[in-house]
């Protein structure tokens, strides 16, 4: 279980006098076990910056994050990450980069590349072991990286924007390649995207964000039933699915309108 | 075979696709013809200006030639390559060893950056030219003279290419890493130093022509043994042929170190070449 608590994060201002932005303010959120969070929220809004720091990537200003009672102090063994840029090592082959993070715990590579292969072949890219990253297409390099992230067997698997840079047909491969790997071995994923779609396809609950200051509007239950991914497009057509975005787009658009009067309001005065 | 190919994209590139094309054709495609057509087109036009306009001080194509071949047997000569490679290579190693960490470490820690940028600069835009008779003032005529100055004109070049090198690591990279528990020193070793490797690959090259280029100018400018003495001696006896069969040499020297350094590269880095391989 992740338990974050009252947590604030500012970024400095640059130059002086400049004010620094508030990229999270006062979040509070539970995270089960096993559970599927999705986090949605404009650009901006400190998604990436709440996942980095669960990630313990950066440092925070207030609150705390706990993960099974314990506070996070640093990146740990029970969570991994997925990045929206991949961040594949361009001059390892596939098995290589598989097991990196395997050989940085320890594991000797005579012992990391058996699970490695195992991995590759669960994310469909047998036959590829050997290829470098160069060779690949998008969507496949982001397999790569979502079988490196489930190598080193994380609790947590953290995702952001995974699928954000890859174009729609192979997005949504990607989203039920995923959710049936998740169906199979289960492990708490908080989930990051811009996509109203993808947050309700593949989530049990969406967090919803708003920007400037960075926090918590809304968390939106999706009681659709699991497993999802073998009717994926079903659920896309579904009276719930359209019930939720609709409201979770009601949401979104007031901001925006909001943004709009604020712009206009110190011109008029 | 189609679909063979298709499957394995990279093993098959390089594969005889011209074969059964006409001969004629196929020579005019290939490099080695078109280099040995050029070559074949300046001698003739160098011979031809020196039968008729050329005297004393422009050597035909053939004299040159000849010229080039008593060379290999003349042990002035190859006292003079020993003398000057004998700077050339003390200098480019330590170059390497001098340069290449600290270029590193400049890379990735900013005070150390602010510390030998200024110096690094001044190297890079002094005309060499200007320091020779500093350090020889300084130091005198000798073999530690010529190796200094040789440092001196490539390490910057080594430097700035190891720094970019490192700097251009992808920081989600660096990211990545953290986030599976990596240490400073795995950083390093795991995703600096690879990261890194073109472009110090690239500085090493650079370094290498700088080192040559040292070499012979300092031996030309001030300090007059070595291959830049010879070519010193063959001018003032007019001995044209010899002094330009000792430039082919320097020239046909540098072309072969350039040429195995970019062998070497391509050996250790081969992903940088990613470009070329994938547009078949």
């Amino acid at each position: 279980m992740i338990e974050i608590r009252g947590l604030s994060k500012s970024f400095a201002g640059r130059g002086r006098g400049r004010a620094g932005v508030k990229a999270l303010e006062d979040v509070n959120l539970t995270i089960d076990d096993d559970e599927f969070l999705t986090v949605l929220g404009p650009s901006g809004c400190g998604k990436t910056t709440l996942l980095r720091c669960i990630a313990g990537l950066v440092s925070w200003d207030e609150g705390e994050i706990l993960i099974d009672g314990k506070p996070v102090r640093g990146p740990g063994p029970e969570r991994a990450m997925v990045f929206q840029s991949i961040a594949l090592m361009p001059w390892a082959s596939v098995v290589r980069n598989v097991t990196f993070g395997l050989e940085l715990r320890g594991v000797s590579r005579s012992e990391a590349e058996p699970r490695a292969r195992e991995l590759i072949e669960l994310v469909g890219l047998s036959g590829f072991e050997a290829a470098m990253p160069f060779e690949l297409s998008g969507g496949m390099q982001q397999r790569v990286g979502l079988a490196r992230a489930l190598a080193v067997e994380p609790q947590v698997l953290l995702m952001d924007e995974p699928f954000g840079a890859l174009d729609e047909q192979t997005r949504r491969l990607l989203q039920e390649e995923l959710l049936q790997i998740w169906e199979h071995r289960r492990t708490t994923v908080v989930f990051i995207t811009h996509s109203m779609e993808e947050a309700v396809l593949l989530g049990d609950r969406v967090v919803l964000m708003s920007a400037r200051p960075g926090k918590i509007e809304e968390i939106v239950p999706v009681p659709m039933p699991r497993p999802r991914s073998d009717h994926l497009d079903t659920v896309e057509g579904s009276a719930d699915m359209h019930r939720i975005t609709t409201q979770l787009w009601t949401r979104l658009r007031s901001w925006q309108v909001d943004v709009g009067k604020a712009r206009k309001t110190p011109v008029a005065s | 075979m189609s679909s063979a190919a298709d499957a394995q994209p990279l093993a098959s590139r390089g594969g005889r696709r011209d074969a059964g094309r006409p001969f004629v054709s196929r020579l005019l495609d290939s490099k080695l013809f078109l280099r040995l057509l050029t070559l074949g087109i300046v001698a003739a036009i160098w011979q031809w200006y020196a039968v008729t306009v050329g005297g004393l001080l422009i050597p035909t194509f053939d004299g040159t030639v000849v010229a080039f071949f008593e060379l290999f047997i003349d042990p002035e000569f190859w006292e003079a390559v020993w003398v000057s490679n004998q700077s050339m290579i003390i200098g480019f190693t330590v170059t390497v060893i001098l340069g290449i960490p600290l270029g590193l470490f400049m890379g990735r820690y900013r005070p150390a950056e602010a510390f030998t940028d200024v110096y690094i600069n001044i190297l890079l835009v002094t005309p060499m030219a200007a320091i020779i008779p500093l350090i020889i003032m300084a130091i005198g005529f000798g073999l530690n003279a010529r190796v200094l100055l040789v440092v001196l004109f490539a390490v910057p070049m080594v430097m700035v290419n190891c720094r970019a090198g490192v700097r251009q690591v992808d920081p989600t990279l660096i990211e990545m890493a953290q986030s599976f528990g990596a240490t400073e020193r795995s950083i390093w070793w795991r995703i600096l130093l690879p990261g890194a490797m073109p472009a110090v690959m690239t500085g090493i090259r650079i370094g290498l022509s700088r080192s040559l280029t040292a070499m012979i100018v300092i031996e030309l400018l001030l300090i007059a043994v070595g291959l830049g003495g010879l070519i010193i001696n063959y001018r003032g006896a007019f001995n044209a042929e010899g002094l330009y069969a000792v430039v082919v040499f320097v020239i046909i020297e540098a072309l072969l170190l350039i040429t195995v350094a970019r062998w070497v590269e391509r050996r250790l880095v081969p992903w940088a070449h990613e470009g070329a391989l994938s547009h078949d």
